[in-house]
């Protein structure tokens, strides 16, 4: 294919991205904001972004196909449709980022803005907005890659249906770097395959160098007192913004008793807000009801239209799946295991190790982002041999925790870099003065210093780790002649059931998942959260003179 | 006891911070250092500390080089540091945590410290719930609790009343002058002049961009010192004078 056909869907490709990236910041810090406000909020938003997060992108086959091809049809449809795919690998972590940020606002930040009265966009820019960006940074990065990793499974997808002379294949695809590929690889034309490799690897380099800058740069400019210097001079909107904030700062610990937190005010009787203002976030507010609630009718419809008897089949096979989901629970802990203790040492040693960080993390990140669904055929060709010879009835399984590694280790690895770096500089003299040894060090000051991002970092691997393996678990003619089929797991039925046209067999596991996900939502990630918010707070360790 | 020789220091955007110090503590002996805002004061002791590498020149502990962070060397913060997830004990027991002696005996000594800065019944007490007066005493406990031989202090009383500033001047006084101590020598960085001539065997006065070490003054008064005491007063305006008079210059 022409080269520059190539380079044309890696811009749409990257355009796509970038939008919905930019949709998510913005939708993520409205979120957040409504969760500080309100408890009841807070309660329903973080299970259910959590369930969201765990629901990898086949998931949402069902909802996708039924409410953006099926009701809106059309070349639109599918681009919703796509765009939605993309925006399940990139939003849930920013949006999860931005709740951890806003929940640990200094305390003396909050009291400030309390007392002059800001309003909610005056305390959004001025206040929850600049505290986000160092680690919305972080999950920037990790979003970018989850998309580009996910791309040739969201801007091409494929279903079986069932008709009267058998199971059709249909396909839905946009145009785009992820689509090509997916393309490439069904003609086996590996030549494009590299090329467009090539592209990919371009736009990712080049996308990382600009993300690691402005990783640099939100943490020297809004981490408090970090140990990185800050490069540029104070001029333009952002000096103004970072010097108020700092501002801020100096002026509560100097002058403002300790006072409990403020009174939780309500969205409508917040002060400051101008009749567009509230306009503005009335419409924000309906236009977020209206897509949420279309979403919610079109799924009961369906439920509705399933038969008696197919709800007690889904039933008799409940104990079975919950089996299953254990096994992929077994998994998920292997790989977060792994990941957590690649990003407790790697990541440390790159946090106090600039140069070497200069020159590893740019190759992280890049390789993070590489589409695995495109080189791991590559990779499993290469290693099938050997690895059948060595664990002839284990093999899968590692296939399997290989993909799901490699789908989730940078969240908590990016996460916790981005933690230590942001450790105030005072707290490393302590630890160099005192001689902690390492392992001191890590369980009394780096650990709980970074705390609240390990906590974002975890959260994100362990819902992200469900989509490698779901890919790892039913992946029928890899390299065009073996299946990568897992023994038992919920991924595995959930795949063999959407490629039979079962859609409500999928979506029955689709729920209970949910279910068993919210349940951890309420009780790991917001009991977590609140911990980190109440006592993990490194800012607050720093009383600035 | 404690030696600077030519000791420099760049940031690293290559601006120079001060250049060619020469400083020197002996046993029980209380130093000082005074300039203008942003001399390099508070980076002159963490480079002194080797908690940031000079850029050249070199400090001697004891005759022999310091090349690294090192507990005999303690330092107290301006910006009060104390882990907000540690109890006011764990704080101090932090500076314990090399092995060198058990749990209980790590215990006992922060007790013994935090009843030295009258932080007694707060042991069980988190930073976020206390003041600021209250949080660098608990700075001053773990720093002291390391049985340091050279304190190096950061305007350490610049958060506490005055009655507390002047309590625990004379325990610190007295730590350094106490042969039972670990301490055997301080430096202090201060903006308080009074504060300076209360305790300072010598005062080093830095100015200049980059800074230099523009002039020593050896405080010869008696101890124990009273600010009511004319010649007292004679050294506040000497060094509010030399101050000024450089400051005007440079």
């Amino acid at each position: 294919m022409n080269p520059a056909i190539i380079g044309l869907a890696t811009l749409a490709t990257i355009a796509r991205v970038f939008m919905l990236l930019g949709i998510s910041v913005v939708s993520g810090w409205i979120l957040a904001y409504g969760c500080i406000k309100s408890r009841k909020f807070e309660t329903m938003f973080v299970p259910l972004t959590n369930a969201l997060e765990s629901i990898p992108v086949i998931g949402f086959l069902p909802i996708v196909l039924v409410v953006f091809v099926g009701n809106l049809g059309g070349g639109l449809g599918v681009e919703i449709a796509a765009d939605f795919l993309v925006f399940d690998a990139v939003a849930w972590n920013i949006w999860i980022g931005a709740y951890q940020a806003f929940k640990t606002v200094p305390e003396h930040l909050l009291e400030v803005s309390d007392n002059y009265r800001f309003g909610f966009f005056g305390k959004l820019k001025d206040l929850y907005i600049p505290h986000s960006i160092p680690r919305l940074s972080s999950n920037l990065f990790a979003s970018f890659a989850d998309a580009f990793f996910y791309i040739s499974v969201s801007e091409v997808f494929s279903v079986g249906i069932q008709s009267a002379s058998g199971i059709v294949r249909q396909s839905y695809q946009v145009f785009g770097i992820g689509t090509l590929i997916a393309q490439f690889l069904q003609q086996s034309d590996f030549a494009d395959v590299y090329i467009s490799l090539g592209f990919i690897a371009l736009a990712v380099i080049v996308a990382t160098f600009g993300f690691i800058r402005f990783g640099q740069w939100a943490v020297a400019r809004y981490g408090v007192d970090t140990t990185i210097q800050i490069r540029h001079g104070t001029g333009g909107l952002r000096g103004q913004l970072n010097q108020r904030y700092r501002w801020m700062s100096r002026y509560a610990s100097r002058h403002l008793p300790k006072l409990r937190s403020h009174s939780v005010d309500d969205f409508a009787t917040e002060p400051g807000l101008s009749l567009r203002q509230r306009i503005g976030k009335y419409l924000l507010i309906s236009l977020a009801a209206l897509i949420s609630g279309y979403i919610v009718f079109t799924s009961i419809q369906v439920a509705l239209g399933i038969g008696s008897a197919e709800w007690r089949s889904f039933l008799a096979l409940t104990p079975f799946l919950l089996y299953s989901m254990a096994t992929d629970y077994v998994r998920v802990g292997a790989v977060t295991l792994a990941s957590l203790g690649l990003a407790v040492f790697a990541g440390y040693y790159l946090a106090v190790h600039h140069r070497a960080a200069a020159a590893i993390m740019p190759g992280v990140q890049a390789f993070a982002a590489f589409p695995a669904p495109a080189y791991f055929p590559l990779i499993f060709i290469a290693t099938l041999p050997i690895l059948e010879n060595v664990l002839p009835t284990l093999y899968s399984e590692v296939y399997i925790f290989i993909l799901g590694f490699l789908s989730c280790f940078y969240y908590v690895f990016f996460d916790f870099w981005i933690g230590v770096m942001g450790i105030p500089s005072e707290f490393w003299d302590v630890v160099d003065n005192h001689e902690l040894g390492f392992f001191t060090k890590m369980r009394r000051v780096i650990l709980p210093a970074s705390f609240p991002y390990l906590i974002t970092g975890l959260s994100s691997t362990i819902n992200s780790a469900w989509a490698g393996i779901a890919i790892g678990e039913y992946w029928p003619k890899i390299d065009g002649s073996h299946n990568l089929i897992a023994g038992v797991g919920m991924m595995k039925f959930i795949g063999a059931n959407l490629a039979s046209g079962n859609i409500g067999a999928a979506a029955w596991v689709a729920l209970l998942f949910a279910v068993v996900v919210v349940i951890y939502g309420l009780f790991f990630t917001r009991n977590l959260m609140d911990i980190a918010r109440k006592k993990y707070v490194v800012e607050e360790g720093v009383f600035a003179a | 006891m404690l030696q600077c020789q030519d000791l420099s220091y760049a940031f690293p955007n290559s601006k120079v911070c001060f250049k060619d110090i020469n400083l020197m503590t002996g046993r029980d002996e209380f130093v000082a250092v005074v300039g203008p805002t942003g001399t390099g004061k508070s980076t002159l002791l963490r480079v002194i500390a080797h908690l940031i590498p000079a850029t050249s020149g070199r400090v001697l502990l004891d005759g022999r080089e310091v090349m690294r962070p090192t507990s005999r060397i303690a330092l107290i913060h301006q910006s009060i540091a104390t882990f907000p997830w540690m109890t006011a004990l764990d704080n101090v027991k932090l500076s314990l945590r090399r092995g060198e002696v058990d749990d209980d005996e790590a215990t006992r000594i922060s007790e013994k410290m935090l009843d030295l800065v009258e932080l007694r019944g707060v042991e069980d007490e988190y930073p976020k719930e206390m003041s600021g007066g209250m949080r660098q005493k608990i700075a001053i406990a773990r720093a002291l609790a390391a049985s340091p031989e050279v304190l190096l202090m950061d305007e350490p009383f610049v958060h506490l009343d005055e009655l507390t500033a002047s309590a625990l001047r004379e325990e610190i006084y007295e730590l350094v002058f106490n042969p039972e101590s670990s301490l055997k020598s301080a430096i202090l960085v201060s903006h308080n002049l009074q504060e300076v001539v209360m305790l300072a065997d010598r005062v080093y006065v830095m100015n200049g961009s980059p800074a230099t070490m523009v002039d020593v003054v050896k405080i010869d008064l008696p101890r124990p010192r009273s600010p009511k005491d004319p010649h007292f007063f004679e050294y506040v305006e000497s060094l509010f004078k030399d101050l000024n008079l450089r400051e005007s210059k440079a």
